[in-house]
């Protein structure tokens, strides 16, 4: 045997750059829109102006007349597909029957209507303006409250209180709380109605062989397999002729945690017309048909003692579902209220929610799904319950925190918070931000006239989606770890990332187990073909949960690993690490790659094992995971114009162990930014008649790299027992803690002229017309 | 985002694209950074595009006579870093480092700019607050209006169908003159919400000169004259410039959108007057 | 969006009245009407071709009068649809006079649809009043023809 140098290099922990960035910043990435192939045809999409609208007739013979229009397909030609799945339950749930495309009624502007298929695009677009339909335009209702008042147009005819469903959940002894306490402070808080804003749009490819009786979807989606599924549902198309690919897929914050119509349209229209055909959907279509997030209008109670004790809190959560119900749409709010109780010990609680129908596109999972809502209520009414009783927001946060002694803590929702030290994290953001010293300045800057603002935010947050039972879908991950012939390696999981880097992260988790360079690590996603069936990547769950997969996967494979070492060594006595094998006796080694070539060649077989080096592993989680963490921000506000300057961001964020700063940093980036967009830009404004006037991106404002400000990051490092590895999720972390810290910080901001609360975007109108006011009165 | 038929035409000449827009059916493209997105939206239709991308000699930015002329097809990037300008007409080169992102700088002309009047562009105001003039061209003639005579309305200018703006001539400041382009950004879009070009030069420690040019507010951009008046012959004091805002917003209809109604836009305005005001007596 | 706004054109309110409710001098006024067809007694069908720079946008709509007091007030409500999107809008002409002249107040509201609801609402505004400046102006240059 040669010798062979033992690795002594780890990544784990490291800052690694991002394997896959070369690809995706060089242009030469594969999303949906790049696949061409022979014999092409392209669909375009005729949708509903109107939000509400009986449709009389739909002509479409002067499109047909045009010889590169290839087939019109309408409502009536796809009764036998569908309906566009719902995967959430809940008692006595209304569910709506979702075709694919509209039938007799639109429900909000942008409803699908009709599909045509053409040569090339340009006709396919060109085609739409040459289809009539008449429509009866009917009474819309754009907003969830209107749409609750008595004679409000009914959304769904059959249902004219337009609920689809409510939900309570009690806890504790609520009015006894309530009785006993020293102050109460109630708020009507709302999360606005977001637009995801993916940066690349949604897509479909189809391309249907007859010969073989199977179709190939690539989709722009986060779930591939569970599209699958649902999708050869929809088209009654045996689920072993699908197979779904999703190629690179550019962002989707929950907003490709769906199946849409077009998924299982193009399915049907590639196998009516033989032919692959491809939809890519445009900014606008993206804006009025892609589930948008958020839409709360919530109000809240809150029961407190003098010396800052919180006794109880109470909820009617009102959330805009639109016109159906996307994948999970209903069991978003849900969500909500599991988290309400925020971090904090008290342990009566009482929630009331109603989903209710309007007239606009769906809402569903956005970045932080039901919990930034939930975290926006609990961090804005403990910071409203302080200023009552005048008390520092940090000093009430400190008095109500679950204790570190107290995990596994059970909360009044039913949860069980795994670790977590609530207090240091809030310490840290306090050293780093100097909040002391700030206190000061505000004093001063208060002395001159300034309204200078300083927010807290503490959250909690629930990540590892999760336990199978507690998900609508299975909440485990696969993976499968596979050393090939010349010891390189292959990772599969079912994590299918869109920008998230776990191509990375994995592949550091690889070469610290089998002693490889991270160049010889592929890991490969997405393709149900390739894949082991997976769940996807939402819910901050794809390191947690699927990468704990690929760590159990490595556990059995490094155990086949020696078992071909001891072998190849002939010793009953050998160990495996930096990537080779050692005789602990002799001290003679073997590399990985001659023991993967053995393993392939299969001349010598130990007893009792296959040839090969391939190890798949399902992984269960136990339990959530529940990462925390405290920001900070200090904010000015302009008193001639109600402009918000953002003057620090500080992050102190938990995420359990961290395999990769960078990435954890980038994804604490990226959801500050989000979070921001929803405090100060973001709205998705309908007006009365449910027509969506924020239709484009010259009037819905994300922030760009230029708005967002310096993020001064830090963390504190509490791992989890839920999974080996420690680790908890960091994805949506930045988008939950933002937008509180930030209100809170205006509101301090403005409190001096006796400004409670504001509601969200922070836009510098609403602001100078709450200064106007306050320097009146 | 698909635009419908339509046919290019790109002449090589100046004479020969005046030839095709001559029967006014045509639409002129220069950085397309407006006329295309209007396309692809179908919310334009042109049935004939005619480039002028490829006509030598309409980009440059030269001095002349005590003047500086501007071809048409410059780019916002290169009046931004035009070093003539810089020197000698600053307020126009700062007033193009606020319009959109990078990639619309580099692309997009002061001549497309001006010709597709959006109330809420940027060059407006600074040339207004230069007195600046445009040359227009059409197959066999020629003519050069004061700007303030340029503008007409929302979209609208008094180029005739078949006409162009062939370039824009702005003067050589005056050695005291101080200039400052303030603006409120809409988040989303980066048009003005409001903008404010200040000119102001001192004479005798009085305010000698006062131009205010306005963008965003109303449905043109336009000159401000009363408050030039009534800062005019004053010694620049905080309260005279106070005093000159208010005037900025009189008699004018304020814009309102979602992002600001017409009180608050007119508030702004005021508000950006001063501060556009205090900073050119500043660099004064 | 609610529009209101107030114009003044030189002739007495009864004539002014008959203008504003004149086929031929809506026609005539109306940015970009091509086509004004009287329908029934006060409706009318109309076909327009509203032309802003280079923004373009063909329409097919009703115009119906109602509510008539002569010559002090009506109630005018138009209906429009296009490939660019729809409006509908309502709105009271109050006719005072002024010195021989008549000051025409319009106060309405204006639902838009389509593209042009979706894209266009940082112009709408200003676009609104010029179209309605636009057809003023005509039926003032009209007005001051002999009749
Ligand atoms: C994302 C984005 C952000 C923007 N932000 C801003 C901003 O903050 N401030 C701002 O001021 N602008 C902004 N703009 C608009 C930008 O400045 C455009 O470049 C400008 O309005 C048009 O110039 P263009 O050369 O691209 O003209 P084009 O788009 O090619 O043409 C515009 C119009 O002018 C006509 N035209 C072009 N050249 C001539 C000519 N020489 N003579 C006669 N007619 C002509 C065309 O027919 C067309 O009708 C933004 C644009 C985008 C896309």
């Amino acid at each position: 045997m040669a010798t062979t140098i033992t690795k002594t290099e780890t990544f784990v922990g490291k800052r690694i750059r991002r394997k896959e960035d070369p690809r995706l910043i060089t242009g030469t990435a594969t999303y949906v829109d790049d696949i061409q192939m022979p014999g092409m045809h392209y669909a375009a999409i005729l949708r509903s102006p109107h939000a509400a609208a009986r449709i009389l007739a739909i002509r479409t013979d002067a499109a047909l007349r045009h010889p590169g229009v290839v087939a019109v397909f309408t409502g009536k030609d796809v009764e036998g597909i569908g309906p566009v799945p719902c995967g959430a339950s809940l008692p006595g749930l209304r569910v709506p029957y979702h075709s694919v495309l509209a039938r007799d009624r639109v429900y909000f502007v942008g409803h699908p209507v009709a599909v045509v298929v053409a040569r090339d695009r340009y006709i396919a677009r060109d085609a739409l303006d040459w289809i009539e339909v008449d429509y009866e335009p009917l009474p819309a209702v754009a907003d969830p409250e209107k749409a609750l008042e008595p004679g409000a147009p009914a959304v769904h005819p059959e249902w004219p209180d337009n609920i689809a469903f409510t939900y309570h959940q009690e806890a504790g002894d609520v009015d006894k709380a309530f009785a006993e306490a020293d102050v109460v402070v109630k708020q009507r808080i709302v999360s606005q109605r977001l637009i995801p804003t993916a940066l690349e749009t949604r897509g479909v490819v189809a391309d249907w062989r007859s010969g073989e009786k199977s179709l190939t979807i690539y989709s722009s989606t986060q779930i591939p397999h569970l599209m699958r599924t649902l999708v050869a549902q929809a088209l009654g198309l045996p689920e072993n002729r699908l197979r779904v690919v999703a190629p690179e897929v550019g962002g989707g914050f929950g907003s490709k945690l769906n199946v849409y119509a077009e998924e299982i349209l193009m399915g049907f229209v590639a196998m009516k017309i033989g032919k692959p055909i491809k939809w890519i959907e445009s900014r606008r279509e993206n804006f009025l048909c892609t589930i948008h997030g958020r839409g709360h209008v919530d109000y809240f109670e809150i029961a407190g003692k003098r010396d800052g004790t919180i006794l109880g809190l109470k909820l009617k959560l009102i959330q805009d579902l639109g016109a159906y119900h996307q994948l999970l749409t209903p069991a978003i709010p849900t969500l909500s209220v599991l988290m309400m109780p925020g971090i904090y010990r008290f342990r009566n609680i009482r929630a009331e929610v109603i989903g209710v129908f309007t007239n606009c596109v769906p809402t569903d999972a956005y970045r932080g799904a039901g919990r930034p809502e939930a975290t926006h209520g609990i961090e804005r009414m403990v910071d409203m319950l302080a200023a009552e009783i005048g008390m520092d927001p940090a000093e009430i946060r400190f008095k109500n925190f679950v204790r570190p002694d107290e995990f596994p803590y059970a909360t009044p929702t039913g949860l069980s918070y795994d670790t977590g030290n609530y207090a240091t994290a809030l310490e840290k953001a306090m050293e780093v931000a100097g909040y002391h010293q700030l206190r000061e300045e505000q004093k001063k800057a208060r002395q001159e006239g300034r309204l200078f603002g300083i927010g807290i935010s503490t959250y909690g947050e629930i990540c590892a989606f999760g336990p199978s039972p507690a998900t609508p879908a299975g909440g485990w991950e696969s993976a499968t770890v596979r050393v090939e012939p010349t010891g390189k390696v292959t990772v599969l999981t079912g994590s299918s990332p869109h920008g998230q880097g776990q191509e990375t992260t994995f592949a550091q988790l690889v070469c610290d187990e089998l002693g490889v360079d991270i160049d010889d690590v592929v890991v490969q996603h997405g393709d149900t073909a390739m894949v082991p069936y997976g769940i996807g990547t939402f819910g901050s769950r794809a390191t947690a949960v699927g990468g704990t997969a690929v760590y159990f996967a490595l556990q059995a494979l490094k155990e086949k690993i020696k078992k071909f070492g001891a072998t190849l060594l002939d010793s009953d006595d050998v160990s495996f690490s930096g990537g080779v094998c050692i005789c602990n006796k002799t001290g003679r080694t073997v590399s990985l790659a001659e023991i993967a070539a053995a393993s392939y060649r299969a001349a010598k077989l130990p007893p009792g094992t296959e040839p090969g080096l391939v190890s798949t592993y399902f992984w269960e989680p136990p339990n959530f995971t529940f990462p925390f963490g405290a920001h900070i921000v200090v904010t000015e506000v302009d008193r001639e114009t109600g402009a918000v300057e953002i003057k620090r961001y500080v992050a102190v964020d938990d995420c359990g162990k961290v395999i990769n700063p960078l990435l954890v940093e980038g994804q604490v980036h990226g959801g500050v930014a989000q979070g921001l967009g929803q405090a100060l830009y973001e709205q998705a404004v309908y007006d009365d008649n449910g027509q969506l006037v924020t239709g484009e991106l010259m009037d819905y404002a994300i922030p760009k790299a230029t708005m967002v400000p310096r993020i001064e990051t830090d963390r504190t490092e509490t791992p989890t027992p839920v999974n080996p590895l420690g680790i908890k999720g960091v994805g949506e972390a930045g988008t939950i803690a933002c937008s509180p810290a930030v209100v809170n910080s205006v509101v301090d901001a403005l409190s001096p002229l006796g400004v409670r609360h504001i509601d969200m975007p922070l836009v510098p109108e609403k602001l100078w017309r709450l200064i106007q006011k306050g320097g009146q009165a | 985002m698909i635009p419908q038929n339509f046919t290019y035409q790109a002449p090589k000449t100046l004479e020969e694209a005046l030839a095709l827009l001559a029967d006014g059916t045509a639409k002129p493209l220069a950085g397309g950074m407006s006329l295309i997105p209007l396309m692809k939206l179908r919310l334009a239709a042109p049935e004939r595009i005619v480039d002028l991308g490829r006509i030598p000699g309409l980009n440059y930015i030269r001095e002349e006579d005590g003047k500086i002329r501007i071809g048409a097809m410059t780019t916002h990037y290169e009046i931004e870093t035009s070093p003539l300008l810089r020197a000698r007409c600053p307020l126009l080169a700062t007033t193009a480092a606020h319009i959109g992102d990078m990639q619309v700088r580099n692309v997009g002309t002061i001549g497309g700019s001006l010709a597709h009047a959006d109330p809420a562009a940027d060059y407006p105001a600074a040339l207004l607050a230069l007195e600046a003039e445009v040359r227009l061209v059409r197959a066999g003639g020629e003519r050069t209006l004061p700007i303030r005579d340029f503008f007409v309305d929302v979209f609208t200018t008094a180029l005739e169908p078949g006409e162009i703006v062939r370039e824009v001539v702005v003067p050589v400041e005056a050695p005291g003159t101080g200039t400052s382009y303030q603006k409120v950004a809409h988040p989303a879009s980066g048009f003005a919400v409001v903008g404010i070009a200040a000119r102001v030069r001192r004479g005798d420690g009085k305010i000698a000169l006062a131009r205010l040019g306005v963008t965003g507010l109303a449905s043109k951009p336009f000159r401000a004259d009363a408050a030039e008046k009534r800062l005019e012959g004053t010694d620049g004091a905080e309260t005279d410039l106070r005093a000159a805002a208010a005037a900025v917003t009189e008699g004018v209809e304020a814009n309102s959108d979602l992002y600001a109604s017409a009180e608050y836009r007119a508030h702004l305005a005021r508000v950006y007057a001063v501060r556009g005001l205090r900073s050119a007596l500043q660099a004064a | 969006m609610k529009i209101s706004g107030s114009y003044t054109l030189p002739a007495a309110p009864e004539r002014t009245y008959a203008l504003l409710q004149d086929p031929e001098a809506l026609a005539a006024s109306m940015p970009g009407c091509r086509e004004l067809v009287r329908t029934a007694e006060d409706e009318y069908e109309m076909k327009m071709n509203v032309v802003i720079s280079s923004i373009q946008g063909l329409f097919a709509g009703k115009i119906r009068v109602a509510d008539k007091e002569f010559p002090a007030r009506f109630r005018l409500l138009v209906e429009g649809d296009g490939k660019i999107g729809f409006l509908k809008g309502e709105g009271v002409l109050t006719l005072s006079p002024a010195d021989g002249a008549t000051e025409v107040h319009y106060d309405g509201e204006v639902q838009v649809g389509g593209m042009i609801a979706g894209v266009g609402q940082r112009l709408l505004d200003a676009t609104a009043k010029y179209l309605i400046k636009r057809f003023f102006e005509k039926m003032a240059a009209r007005v001051e023809q002999p009749s």
